[in-house]
């Protein structure tokens, strides 16, 4: 039987995770912008301190200075819009800002070649990032609490309907996130753009696909595969959203990284591109390194909607008699499958590596949301009768 | 081949052009940049395939024009497109009512799309996974891969055989170069160290002799192109059973009501489809009797929208299969039957009342359960037609609705509960010819009542007739019809697909050959020893040289070769004391995070 005051228990856990993540996301936005302050200002006071020497040397060039901090006021402004929510806790945080930096690996300190300094600075105090990612971890901790909570009250597996599948597989990739970045320090840098994506599905899932706790229909019942098929699709799922969060990262940066070695080449001793956010950008991982990443990330998944094909042809043969009909989801995960299949080839061809196959990637990842949101709404197949 | 000498991979025995992918996401790619071209076995992993076959090429001929096409269809940049192509021309197949999956939905959309509905019928878009189109783009991607797998085996199965390439010239440039001098150690003694500390890692090495060197050559990881190969040629096997499958699998449906049995014959289907190669005589002989049906649903009290949800359906059988006792057994959904060649799976279930009708002459012109279908709602509303040819003095029929829990309101009858709690019958009777003498197939469970008379009152008004069990009715005209009872049906489908075995086993062959392809890093190591003892102008000094080159992305590779080169030195030392501070060439020092 349905244990229904558990089952308040448990979505009671996620309106307080979802709470919690909102402020990690602020912490994590925070720590962007303040580090992007940061540098902008680094930039900037290396800037002033190369025009003062070369005033110095020729003063004709009096006029130049004025000119260059208000265009550089310009470019900061121009982000507002990207750091909004978070502008108010940036300028608390901002001294703060990245101590952590010291700690983490030589890969995102080369790219901020004075972090220490400021490192320096912070020591001793919490910093915005850390704050944020404690606060993550916890929020997910509860995650975790409040999908197990639902199982217990349901005495079943907590992915039978769409609410349950976006709730558990935010708790899987939010768990993934930290369990990868417990050692890279350098990935938490990454929060924002995970837990922003996580938060969004969350919020639909607990306006839009909520339902109230329920045994499984009988199509669902008797069948092993329910915990197998749909865990590894979890999983897959969960990789995906990982993927896609790294691979669009990759494309802005591979941009960001051309356009300043364009200005550089230009002769612009600071080359500026994209304000603010391309200091964001300057502080993550460089697009290679974003690339290998996205890739691992990928080939587990692809490795992955594989065994979710395999199994979702098994437990069809056990529950309709095919193994395969061209279901409308079967049609999508095959959809998906063939475009991931796609995107590893690319990245061994002439002419797509790089951020051509970043863009497979990411149409994997459109057929991933289409398979979970159109399809399971609007398309009407076998694998609808989970309900909303 | 024309790269100059230090490019590992010109290397004279030639074999390494047939290694695989040395694209790394890394840094350091820069001297494995260049390698891969070189190295793929792979056609047109770089670049379009070689200069010679260009489209710009004056007089191709006949041949020469095959072979270019021939080398364009396996090229990598194909295959990619044609998988893009395969994606895109699978979407209209989730999004217009495909007819092997719903030909009642195909048959609404095109009564409701008039010409737009014909054109795309025409297209194939009802039936896309068997349309030209889309068999075109799946067969040319077969096509290709297997003009893609067979020169990769040749080249792959030589490369088993062949030793690890040389030892580049200059290390310099490669993952991880470390350089240590060893004063006064054995160099013949490092490398045999080196060389069996690879060996015992799994390494393929070979130690060659050099000028004024010896160096130890170790290659890992040739099971990542082996398990790719596995991988394409298990892809293979998946479509040739599929295909098989297609031409020999059966599939039928069969609808038992509660104490009837079924005896596995064609003529017992209630449809049945079958492959061009299906033999009937391969039906396997077993029977079966349903015993008994039970549905649970969810009890009113509960939350309000899911009353009358379903709970569980269960189907006691007994089966009788040939050389076999009786056996019971209760069938659930996702739980089939399976006997000897073939499997049977509940799939869907309904109610047969039980319904007399006798003419007005007397005769019992219709008894038993009639099986109705379920119109779809909750309350398993269902449809009632019941057929009397056989009535005088006019043939008759019955029409309307059995409801398990039924209600008449303004909506007309229906039912709001599935279970039995109020069944009732509501019924029309219509006179005239049936025609089921014209010799067109009639589907049992419908009757076209536009040609019949409706049976009225004395105010001309149509009768409705209602029934709870146990209830007769009785016409002007002296015909009856009583209502003794409800029974559940069953309906099962039976299927066998001879194949479907081989296309699991070779959908496991593909994703086992796919982790490993993805997983297991292609890599070389090299160690080089020179100086010592035997060259003077080294004053003794042995000078080992590490260094390593990804073959795959690899990022414990630098690792290993540092760690292996620690090992070495400490390892002469003999006295434990540390080793002399090794000097880390410039390659691949870049770190990961180094955006401008
Ligand atoms: C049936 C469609 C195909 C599918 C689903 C498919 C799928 C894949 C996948 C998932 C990979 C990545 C795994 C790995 O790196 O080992 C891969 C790699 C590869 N495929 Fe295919 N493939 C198909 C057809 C082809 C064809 C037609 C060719 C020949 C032109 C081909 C050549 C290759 C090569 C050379 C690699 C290795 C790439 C590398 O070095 O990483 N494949 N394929």
């Amino acid at each position: 039987m349905i244990d229904q005051q558990l089952a308040e228990i448990a979505n009671l856990a996620i309106v307080v995770t979802i709470v919690l993540y909102v402020l990690a996301l602020i912490g994590f936005a925070a720590d962007l912008a303040s580090t992007s302050q940061r540098r902008s200002d680094e930039r900037l006071a290396a800037r002033e301190k190369h025009e003062a020497q070369s005033r110095d040397q020729e003063t004709s060039a009096e006029a130049a200075l004025p000119a260059t901090v208000g265009a550089s006021g310009g470019a900061g402004a121009h982000v507002a819009g990207d750091a909004q929510a978070s502008a108010g806790a940036a300028v608390g945080s901002e001294g703060a800002g990245g101590g952590d930096v010291a700690g983490t690996d030589g890969a995102a300190a080369a790219s901020t070649p004075s972090a220490t300094t400021a490192g320096a600075a912070a020591s001793g105090s919490m910093t915005a990032q850390n704050f944020a990612f404690i606060l993550a971890s916890a929020a997910t901790v509860l995650h975790i609490v409040g999908v197990a909570l639902r199982a217990v009250a349901t005495q079943r597996v907590p992915w039978a309907n769409m609410y349950e599948f976006a709730t558990t597989s935010t708790a899987v990739v939010m768990a993934a996130f930290l369990i990868f970045s417990i050692k890279r320090t350098d990935l938490r840098a990454l929060g924002t753009f995970v837990v922003g994506p996580v938060l969004l599905t969350m919020l639909l899932a607990q306006t839009l696909w909520i339902v109230p706790a329920a045994e499984l229909t009988p199509s669902l019942q008797n069948s092993h595969w329910i915990y197998i098929h749909i865990a590894v699709a979890i999983l897959s799922t969960a990789l995906s959203i990982l993927g896609a969060v790294v691979a669009s990262l990759q494309l802005l940066q591979a941009r960001h990284e051309r356009a300043l070695m364009l200005k550089a080449e230009a002769g612009e001793q600071f080359p500026e591109h994209w304000g603010r956010f391309g200091h964001v950008l300057d502080r993550l991982p460089s697009s290679t390194a974003l690339e290998a990443l996205s890739f691992r990330i990928h080939s587990v998944a692809f490795v992955c909607w594989t065994f979710t094909l395999i199994f979702g042809a098994i437990w069809a043969r056990e529950a309709w008699g095919r193994y395969w009909g061209w279901d409308p989801k079967e049609v999508w995960t095959f959809i998906i499958w063939v475009i991931y299949a796609a995107y590893l080839h690319a990245r061994a061809t002439g002419g797509f590596r790089g951020s051509r196959a970043a863009g497979l990637a990411l149409a994997g990842f459109v057929a991933v949301v289409f398979n979970y949101t159109i399809v399971n709404t609007v398309i009407n197949g076998l694998h609808s009768y989970s309900g909303l | 081949m024309t790269r100059h000498d230090e490019d590992p991979m010109s290397t004279s025995d030639g074999t390494d052009e047939t290694l695989n992918s040395a694209r790394t996401g890394r840094p350091a790619a820069a001297p494995s940049e260049t390698a891969a071209n070189s190295w793929s076995s792979k056609k047109d992993k770089d670049a379009p395939r070689g200069g010679g076959s260009g489209p710009s090429m004056p007089s191709l001929g006949l041949r020469g024009t095959l072979l270019f096409l021939w080398r364009q269809l396996t090229s990598m940049q194909t295959a990619l497109i044609l998988l893009m192509l395969l994606a895109i021309a699978a979407v209209p197949g989730s999004l217009y009512p495909q007819r092997s999956v719903n030909p009642a939905l195909t048959q609404q959309f095109l009564d409701e799309n008039g010409r737009w509905g014909e054109i795309l019928d025409k297209l194939g878009f009802f039936g896309v996974f068997s349309s030209p189109w889309f068999s075109a783009i799946y067969l040319l991607l077969f096509i290709s891969l297997i003009g893609c797998i067979i020169p990769r085996v040749g080249v792959h199965l030589r490369q088993l055989r062949a030793k690890p390439p040389r030892t580049p010239s200059r290390l310099t440039r490669f993952t991880g170069y470390t350089r240590i001098e060893l004063p006064g150690a054995e160099a013949d003694a490092v490398l045999e160290t080196a060389h069996r500390s690879l060996r015992r890692s799994r390494y393929r090495t070979v130690v060659r002799e050099e000028q004024r060197s010896r160096s130890v050559s170790a290659e890992r990881g040739l099971l990542r192109e082996s398990g790719n190969l596995v991988f394409h040629i298990a892809l293979v096997g998946v479509l040739i059973c599929v295909a098989g499958g297609q031409l020999t699998s059966y599939r039928g449906q069969i609808t038992v009501v509660e104490g009837q049995g079924f005896s596995n014959s064609l003529t017992q289907y209630d449809s049945f489809d079958s492959g061009a190669w299906f033999d009937p005589t391969s039906l396997p002989p077993f029977r079966f009797t349903l015993d008994d049906f039970r549905a649970e649903y969810v009890l009113e009290g509960a939350d309000e929208s899911r009353v009358g949800q379903p709970l569980s359906f269960e189907a006691d059988v007994d089966v009788t299969t040939p050389g076999e006792k009786n056996e019971k057994r209760t069938l659930q959904v996702n739980k089939p039957l399976h006997v000897d060649g073939t499997s049977m799976y509940l799939l869907g279930n309904g109610y047969a009342p039980e319904v007399t009708v006798t003419d007005p002459e007397g005769t019992v012109v219709a008894e038993g359960p009639v099986v109705t279908v379920p119109s779809g709602d909750t309350g398993y509303t269902s449809q009632l037609v019941i057929k009397a040819p056989d009535a005088r003095p006019e043939q008759t029929a019955v029409v309307g609705f059995f409801l398990p829990t039924g209600v008449i309101d303004e909506q007309g009858p229906h039912s709001i509960y599935p279970d039995l709690a109020d069944p009732q019958l509501a019924m029309s009777v219509f006179h005239g010819d049936l025609g089921l003498d014209s010799g067109i197939p009639q589907n049992a469970y419908e009757v076209d009542v536009s040609s019949l008379d409706p049976v009225t009152n004395s105010d001309g008004e149509q009768v409705l007739i209602r029934l709870a069990p146990g209830e007769v009715y009785e016409l002007e005209d002296g015909t009856t019809i009583s209502f003794d009872g409800v029974l559940r049906y069953a309906a099962f489908d039976l299927a066998h697909d001879p194949f479907e075995r081989w296309v699991l086993v070779s959908a496991l062959a593909a994703a086992t050959g796919l982790i490993v392809s993805l997983f297991v890093p292609r890599r070389r190591l090299w160690v080089r020893v020179s100086g010592g003892s035997a060259d003077d102008r080294t004053d003794g000094t042995v000078v080992l040289e590490v260094a390593g080159l990804a073959r795959s992305d690899d990022p414990a590779l630098e690792e290993d070769v540092k760690t292996l080169a620690k090992k070495l030195s400490t390892a002469q030392d003999g006295t434990g004391r540390p080793g002399p501070a090794p000097t880390t060439g410039p390659t691949d020092d870049t770190p990961e995070g180094s955006a401008l």
